[in-house]
């Protein structure tokens, strides 16, 4: 990783982007991510079926990510919203790549959120990959933690995100 | 409440379709607040190399987890989901998701954990693939995983 950036070595294994409470958890959120994937579970949308097993309806545990992306707008802000993954297009800027895809995630999920929960999401970039061609072009891979908290501490989930970038710009 | 299954390696998950039109992948990605153009924007996802629209990470993991807990119920816990997208997932044609449970934990804390290996095939082309491991209650009267304290909950 020689060739990279300065800029780009100094964001390796280190908090660079952290998103706290940004949206609160609510069900008219969560209803409509299971509206659109016709997820019926229980757990998300009934009272007594929930108590048995979380004490009250939860949030679907793989939306996790979703709680910690900017409002689109608000209020008072100059400027955009930090975009959905910010780390992510930073490394993509950085190394003058012009497109970045998502090619694989893990998510390790933990304690479920429920209606008045937030998350407080630190962005940890872990590896970039050396130049290679790639289907789309010329392009590197890299590798991006995100660690969810509550605001008491307690770990919510942790994403694993492998992207690459293609499409050199040109200098 | 249905009780969960009892799986064997080898054991095959109800299989679902699901057509992927546009209104999926808009839909998905607005309701997950996922706002990146290359989930709603045709032109500019294919100025990006990209054959139209995609459905976003959020949406997959969505449909997954849906596919995994139709058939657990709701005492199934996911612990770990990790998916490799392969192939764009864009509108048009009927996604194929098709999972076989793959191995099973010895009995740890009351429950079980079930490893799932699963393919979202679309027009017969391999799109994403998934491994999700998800806990079970160990028998019929162990605790609900969604019970195991956080100090013992290891995914």
């Amino acid at each position: 990783m020689s060739d990279l950036p300065q800029k780009v070595k100094d964001w390796l294994g280190k908090p660079v982007i952290v998103v706290d409470h940004v949206v609160t958890v609510e069900q008219g959120l969560w209803t409509n991510f299971c509206v659109a994937v016709k997820d019926g579970n229980p757990l998300y949308w009934d009272y007594s079926v929930s108590r048995e097993e979380t004490e009250t309806v939860i949030a679907p545990p793989t939306m996790l990510p979703s709680w910690a992306i900017e409002h689109e707008w608000m209020p008072g802000r100059e400027g955009p919203a930090l975009r959905t993954l910010e780390l992510h297009f930073m490394v993509k800027d950085a190394l003058g790549l012009k497109n970045g895809l998502v090619t694989e995630v893990e998510l390790e999920l933990h304690d479920p959120l429920r209606a008045g929960d937030s998350v407080r999401a630190e962005q940890i970039l872990r590896s970039v990959g050396e130049e290679r061609e790639t289907r789309l072009g010329l392009g590197r891979d890299w590798e991006i933690d995100v660690v969810y908290r509550k605001p008491d501490g307690s770990l919510a989930g942790v994403q694993t995100l492998h992207l690459l970038g293609y499409g050199k710009v040109a200098a | 409440m249905t009780a969960p299954p009892t799986p064997h390696i080898g054991m095959s998950l109800p299989k679902l379709d699901i057509p992927i039109t546009r209104k999926l992948v808009s839909m998905g990605a607005a309701a997950s607040r996922d706002w990146q153009p290359q989930h709603h924007d045709p032109d500019w996802a294919r100025d990006a190399g990209l054959p139209d629209i995609i459905m976003n990470n959020y949406t997959q993991a969505g449909l997954i987890s849906r596919f995994v807990t139709d058939w657990s119920g709701p005492s199934g816990r996911i612990g770990r989901l990790r998916f490799s997208m392969r192939r764009p997932v864009c509108p048009g044609g009927t996604a194929k998701f098709r999972g076989m449970v793959v191995d099973i934990s010895a009995e740890v804390d009351a429950m079980t954990w079930v490893e799932i290996d699963i393919e979202i095939s679309l027009d017969d082309t391999r799109a994403t693939t998934a491994t999700v491991r998800l806990a079970l209650p160990a028998t019929a009267r162990s605790r609900s995983p969604w019970h195991c304290p956080a100090v013992k909950w290891r995914p």
